[in-house]
């Protein structure tokens, strides 16, 4: 088995839990941001990294944000801890958390009500993450002082049952030892561990395994699974990697040069895709591909954020783009109640587009049946 | 831990052994005449008895092999032309304490200032802390320290009212000395004090720090104020050590009997011994500070592993 499979197959077990639990049946919202705006002042000029976000976030589900480098992914989620760079800021919009505007937030009084005990961060490179001069156990159990006010034997503890949660074995010894000490993958569970100790409701991973071999990717895939299950957590999952969503979302969120450009269901989103840029993005996944088929490659590259985006953002890339688009910023189409685009070809004055043979392919393998099993369809 | 110290203590002893025998084959090719007092009126026969009786005639290599006895007895041979068969030990013995005394009182007051100053700076890259650190930065590395130094001791001692050169018996006349000394210094320590700590506060772990709920002022004392100092703790030993070889220019104005002008003294007067004795003692004090930064060093660092660091190198 090649290592996707192996992702597909991990995927695979992932899906076989209450369906409640996955599509958030009692939908109520924890994070809700309206219309939010970011910009950032660079050599003089600005730059609006963000263009009218809106997004509503359900509790307990695990929402996945997708796009390419620089699409404004990590930007959206730094809003939500105050990790916004010095020179970026927020220019309209709210972001709404258990009644407190987070886009009001300046100081970092404000901020210290909602990191950690409200909202945790797995960061992308656990080689970085860590501070190198502290022991793994002291970084945990500091962040237990300031979120449960655990201190002394007590705080030992609880840390030490962190890292058995988190799988690291040989709690005792490992938690005396300093991050250098352990591997990549290890790091970012005690990164995970961290975020746990906060005991956080929302729980953000900032590409957590980017950085990691594809082996250990699925093993962090797991364990933050079963971390979500076992904490009641709500996720947010930014990652550029298509194949790490399809195993972990709940919903898909499709950003691209600062805006969402398509939002719905795992499925919806996978086997129903409406915007071109998800189409450019599903077929460009190598393992959807047929043997010794070149690599698809999305032509040009993303716009110049400095400047006013003028119409659709993706239209100067689009192969399917139409005059409108270059002229008119496309509003949302609805296709389903779960499931929105932006793009003028969901207006009913559209021509009728019919999607790329990658992303037809997958629609085909879905209708009859074939993701339920076996995502691979048996080419390997 | 101790066989890496031994190890590293070798090679300290092994690099100093080199410098000696370089210094010393140097030295040999230096005009004879910087073995006598009064060369001037000496006939060549006295020169040649004289250099016979200093076992100068000897073979090179008998010669280094002597010369590494007599510093294994801890002598350094005595003063050819400084002071005439004086014991150079006994000439450092009474003037290193002053020099000693006006640069640890330096460093002691730099290296706090100077920390403090660098973070101050790094806190708010671009604010006032930063801009005044800066100029006075740029001030200490530009200027030449002839020119603040004289204004110093001018209008120093003129607001004290006390006199212009350095009284023993009046603890006061150290107070300028001891400002000029720590004025560049300062400057030194804040400028990669301040260097460090962007490079620490701008890391990811600081991010998932803040994050995790942990406040500002402890974000930066515990994590960024504390990895900053790391590499700074490498410089102390050797700043301490070097406060031994004095300041020339300080000394020299307010007329301090320290170390300072002793080097340049003893070359003006070519005393090839003497020369010789301050180069090895200068060589050996870089060698222990390096040795001893490496070891604090190791000590606020638990990624230097001192086993591992010892079977890689």
């Amino acid at each position: 088995m090649t290592f996707n499979e192996e992702l597909v197959a991990e995927s695979a077990a992932l899906r076989n839990e209450p369906a409640a639990s996955r599509t958030g049946e009692s939908r109520d919202t924890v994070l809700s941001i309206r219309d939010l705006h970011v910009r950032f002042r660079l050599r003089g000029q600005s730059l609006h990294a963000i263009r009218g976000v809106s997004l509503d976030v359900a509790r307990h589900e695990t929402l996945a944000i997708v796009g390419e480098s620089g699409a404004g992914k990590s930007v959206l989620m730094k809003n939500l801890c105050g990790l916004l760079d010095p020179n970026g800021w927020i220019d309209g919009g709210s972001i709404m958390y258990e009644g407190m505007d987070l886009a009001s937030f300046r100081s970092e009084r404000d901020w210290a009500r909602v990191r950690g005990k409200h909202i945790a961060m797995v960061t992308q490179d656990p080689m970085t993450s860590l501070n190198p001069l502290k022991t793994v156990g002291w970084q945990i159990e500091e962040a237990l002082r300031y979120n449960q006010q655990l201190r002394g034997a007590a705080a030992r503890r609880r840390m030490l049952e962190l890292l058995a949660d988190v799988g690291i074995p040989d709690t005792q010894r490992r938690a005396s030892q300093y991050p250098h000490e352990f591997s990549g993958g290890m790091r970012q569970r005690v990164v995970i561990a961290i975020a746990l100790a906060c005991n956080p409701k929302l729980l953000i991973c900032d590409e957590p395994t980017t950085a990691l071999d594809v082996t250990i990717q699925a093993q962090i895939l797991r364990l933050i699974h079963d971390i979500k299950v076992k904490y009641g957590l709500t996720l947010i999952y930014i990652t550029h990697d298509l194949g790490v969503v399809a195993n972990v979302a709940d919903r898909i969120a499709v950003m691209y040069a600062g805006d969402i450009v398509e939002l719905g269901a795992c499925e919806e989103v996978f086997f129903d895709p409406r915007h071109p840029y998800t189409w450019a993005l599903l077929s460009s996944l190598p393992q959807l591909g047929v043997k010794k088929q070149e690599l698809y490659a999305i032509q040009g590259t993303p716009p110049n954020l400095f400047q006013p985006i003028r119409g659709d953002a993706f239209a100067p890339r689009n192969p399917w783009a139409l005059a409108v688009d270059f002229a008119h910023r496309p509003p949302y189409g609805r296709v389903s109640p779960t499931h929105k685009a932006r793009t003028w070809l969901l207006d009913p004055r559209a021509p009728a587009v019919e999607p790329p043979p990658a992303v037809r392919s997958i629609r085909t393998l879905f209708e009859r049946g074939a993701f339920t099993e076996n995502p691979q369809g048996g080419n390997g | 831990m101790l066989l890496y110290i031994a190890k590293r203590l070798g090679r300290a002893l092994i690099s100093l052994c080199l410098i000696i025998v370089v210094v010393f084959v140097l030295l040999r090719q230096m005009p004879v005449e910087g073995y006598f007092a009064s060369f001037d009126k000496m006939t060549p026969i006295q020169v040649e008895n004289g250099l016979r009786k200093l076992g100068l005639l000897d073979p090179l290599p008998v010669q280094l092999l002597n010369f590494f006895k007599q510093l294994a007895q801890g002598s350094l041979g005595v003063s050819a032309r400084y002071r005439q068969n004086y014991p150079i030990a006994r000439i450092i013995a009474q003037k290193a304490p002053f020099s000693l005394r006006f640069g640890l009182i330096a460093v002691g007051i730099s290296i706090p200032l100077g920390l403090g100053l660098g973070v101050l700076m790094a806190r708010r890259k671009g604010g006032a802390w930063d801009r005044i650190g800066t100029v006075y930065i740029v001030f200490m590395q530009a200027v030449p320290s002839a020119i603040y130094y004289l204004f110093l001791q001018l209008y120093g001692t003129q607001a004290l009212n006390i006199s212009l050169l350095y009284n023993p018996d009046k603890w006061q006349t150290m107070i300028l000395p001891v400002i000029s000394l720590s004025m560049p210094s300062v400057a030194y320590f804040a400028m990669w004090m301040r260097r460090y700590t962007v490079d620490e506060a701008n890391k990811e772990y600081i991010k998932l720090a803040r994050v995790k709920g942990v406040p500002t002022m402890a974000v930066w004392f515990r994590h960024v104020f504390r990895n900053a100092v790391v590499p700074i703790v490498q410089l102390i030993p050797n700043s301490l050590l070097l406060t031994l070889a004095g300041s020339i220019y300080v000394e020299s104005l307010y007329s301090i009997p320290g170390m300072g002008g002793l080097m340049v003294d003893v070359i003006k007067r070519q005393d090839n011994t003497m020369v010789q004795a301050l180069v090895i003692i200068f060589a050996m004090l870089t060698i222990v500070g390096l040795l001893l930064g490496d070891l604090a060093m190791a000590l606020v660092d638990p990624r230097i592993s001192l086993a591992r660091k010892a079977e890689a190198r």
